[in-house]
């Protein structure tokens, strides 16, 4: 027979058992309810399983799912954006430092995305909102363990991205604007970024004009108004990835009274919502195509886009429910065109790699 | 002891067929919930006003959401008799459910505990949310378990958490641990009711006769189908959807009518496996509730529930 034992935060115990340090030798306390999240009152019931009785995938695998590789096309596209358009702008001034932006963001971001899943899990978003992926609530690793593994790796980030700085002094600036910026999402982000509306916009501006900048400015080549338009556009269109995650856990966010765009809307304000935000992705697309790329990219990959996109425009108006299996076919449907749009900028800024053509065809 | 839970005189005599409603509607209830009120308010001595109020209060609301449910089901029958939409027209039907959900605010007002008056409306607002959810997936057969445990914890579980709150509320004891360790035991409960009225459509402890597979041929797939299907392709969903009898379903699993059943009964074993998961970890509130109680008959009356409302069976002890 199963041992739990429930514990108030105030409790001790709680705080060793949520961060995963149990104190029966060869024991895990794994949580299996949780009440009133983010308040002195929160309650958890642990069920203290024996370690060895968990079964755990290889360290290789705990570790891919934790830094979720899947999410490093995030970070990988706008390099490759940047890297072509200054190659073809011949503005391609330090390789190196440059080639060191890359190693620096690759553990950062893996580093942000296991605190990520830290926060989530110790403020009990995703202890309501239950993921069964993730490796701290299956027990295969500890909060405690992931949290040591997210620093080690911000630290590597942090020791990568010192000959940029020595290199490129500016990088300091671009770097101070994040520091603040995260600083703040702290302050005012209880659970993640991704969960207050600040929180959402300072997650934008991060993820899109800041990555971009930084990763420019590494190459030498100072920020410009064209890396900063494809910026925000990729921060739209991440965005948008955010809030069909959001809006599948639409019921259970707003039941444990989690903050977001789409709470504040509610299931049918938050379905237009999607399907306005895509639609303004769209526009920035075509203003972005309209002031830095030739006619016929903008015109082919517009008309893709748009086609593409009308399954998603249907699939999101006919949703009935904010349970059930359409909000995750919404995801599946969402993260697909998401992709598309991602081989599109591939393949048009593979284009003008090849043929270095100065943006005209 | 038995409380009389309707009686004509407490509705206006003036209004037409609403007595004659509500005699078939409280006629053949089994009145588990105000048994479980009952259970719960004897070792607190609770005065046997009180008790009848709140024994009322849960049937009404209980009554009142069948009222509804059999319109919204399109349901026939209700205790084998015809459903009172059906007999009395649907008007009829809401405006009675609506009544006893007023009946219910009206008398517990008059007791004047307004804990008791918000705690009560929070549960029957629960109870909508459930319905209206529950409406809302009708017809989707790739929902997965926890998401129709979201429905069956509004719309189930809310009324076992009202039975055994609602005494120590009406006591004016408040204390939040015990009111959260109860609220954990009635969600668990609720949750095991739930999974095994669900595993009456397959027939699975099937002792009162329950018709086979209405919830999946109404279109609503329930907590064991969700279960069965987490892993199936869409030629077995569809098979499963298609199916007018249990060997039909069965098919789904394997066109082998013998490995078919077997795998049918492997799923149920599964299933029953994750059930005696939460009913330990119901024994774990027990224990919780018996240190802050310190009332061991309460306990041992509260141990066997769920012998009754899972297994369907009588308690062993």
């Amino acid at each position: 027979m199963s041992e739990y034992i429930t514990l108030k935060k105030n409790d001790p115990l709680f705080e060793k058992y949520i961060w995963g340090v149990c104190d029966k030798i060869g024991f895990t306390a794994l949580p299996v309810t949780s009440l009133n999240i983010e308040s002195p009152e929160e309650i958890a019931t642990f069920e203290i399983v024996k370690t060895e009785s968990i079964e755990k995938p290889s360290v290789f695998t705990i570790y891919l799912r934790l830094i979720k590789l899947k999410r490093f096309v995030l970070i990988l596209v706008p390099y490759f954006y940047v890297a072509v358009k200054n190659d073809v702008d011949n503005r391609f001034f330090d390789p190196l430092s440059f080639w060191f932006s890359l190693l620096a963001m690759i553990f950062l971001f893996a580093g942000f995305n296991i605190r990520n899943d830290v926060n989530d899990f110790i403020s009990g978003y995703d202890r309501v909102n239950i993921n069964h992926n993730k490796p701290i609530l299956k027990g295969w690793i500890s909060a405690k363990r992931a949290a040591m593994v997210s620093s080690a790796f911000i630290f590597l980030a942090f020791i990568f991205s010192l000959p940029i700085m020595i290199r490129q002094a500016e990088e300091m600036r671009v770097l101070a604007v994040v520091g603040v910026l995260l600083l703040l999402g702290q302050l005012l982000s209880k659970n993640s970024y991704k969960n207050k509306r600040w929180g959402e916009i300072i997650f934008f501006i991060l993820i899109g004009p800041g990555v971009v900048s930084g990763f420019q400015v590494a190459l030498g080549s100072g920020i410009d108004t064209e890396v900063l338009a494809f910026g925000i556009l990729w921060a739209w269109a991440i965005q948008f990835l955010v809030h069909l995650n959001n809006f599948g856990n639409l019921l259970t966010s707003a039941q444990a009274q989690i903050k977001n765009t789409m709470t504040r809307y509610g299931f049918d304000g938050a379905k237009k919502v999607i399907s306005y935000w895509w639609c303004g992705f769209i526009i920035l697309w075509v203003i972005y195509h309209y002031h830095y790329a030739s006619v016929f990219w903008s015109w082919f990959t517009t008309i893709i886009l748009v086609f593409w996109s009308l399954p998603t425009f249907i699939k999101v108006s006919q949703i009935q429910s904010p349970l059930g299996s359409d909000t995750r076919l919404i995801k599946k449907i969402g993260y697909k065109n998401f992709m598309l749009m991602v081989g599109l900028v591939i393949l048009e800024f593979s284009w003008y790699f090849l043929t270095k053509n100065s943006w005209t065809l | 002891m038995n409380l009389k839970i309707y009686s004509p005189k407490d509705f206006p005599a003036y209004l037409p067929k609403l007595n004659l409603l509500y005699e078939d509607l409280f006629h053949g209830g089994k009145g588990f919930r105000s048994k479980l009120v009952q259970m719960m308010s004897l070792p607190i001595s609770l005065p046997l006003d009180t008790q009848h109020l709140l024994c009322q209060t849960i049937e009404f609301i209980h009554n009142a959401s069948l009222l509804h449910d059999d319109l919204i089901d399109n349901s026939q029958l209700r205790r084998g008799k015809p459903a009172a939409w059906a007999k009395y027209t649907p008007e009829y039907a809401v405006l009675a459910g609506d009544y006893l959900l007023a009946r219910v605010m009206v008398n517990l007002a008059g007791f004047g505990n307004i804990k008791l008056v918000q705690f009560t409306s929070e549960t029957i607002s629960d109870l909508l949310e459930g319905e209206w959810l529950q409406d809302s997936i009708v017809g989707d057969f790739f929902i997965g378990l926890d998401q129709l445990d979201r429905v069956h914890n509004l719309k189930t579980a809310s009324l076992f958490k009202w039975c055994l709150r609602a005494p120590f509320i009406a006591q004016e004891n408040y204390d939040d641990q015990l009111h959260r360790t109860l609220d954990e035991m009635g969600t668990i409960l609720g949750q095991l009711f739930q999974r095994s009225d669900d595993l009456l459509d397959y027939d699975i402890r099937n002792d009162e006769g329950k018709t086979i597979l209405g919830d999946l041929k109404s279109g609503y797939l329930n907590s064991f189908g969700a279960f069965v299907s987490k892993n199936m392709n869409r030629a077995q969903i569809d098979q499963m959807v298609k199916s007018h009898n249990l060997d039909e379903f069965k098919k789904c699993f394997s066109s082998d009518p013998i490995l078919g059943d077997k795998l049918f009964k492997a799923k149920v074993e599964e299933f029953d496996q994750i059930n005696i998961k939460m009913i330990e970890l119901y024994e774990h509130h027990l224990v919780q509730l018996d240190n802050q109680l310190k009332m061991p008959d309460l306990i041992k009356s509260l141990r066997p529930l769920t012998e009754v409302l899972y297994w369907r069976r009588k308690p062993k002890s």
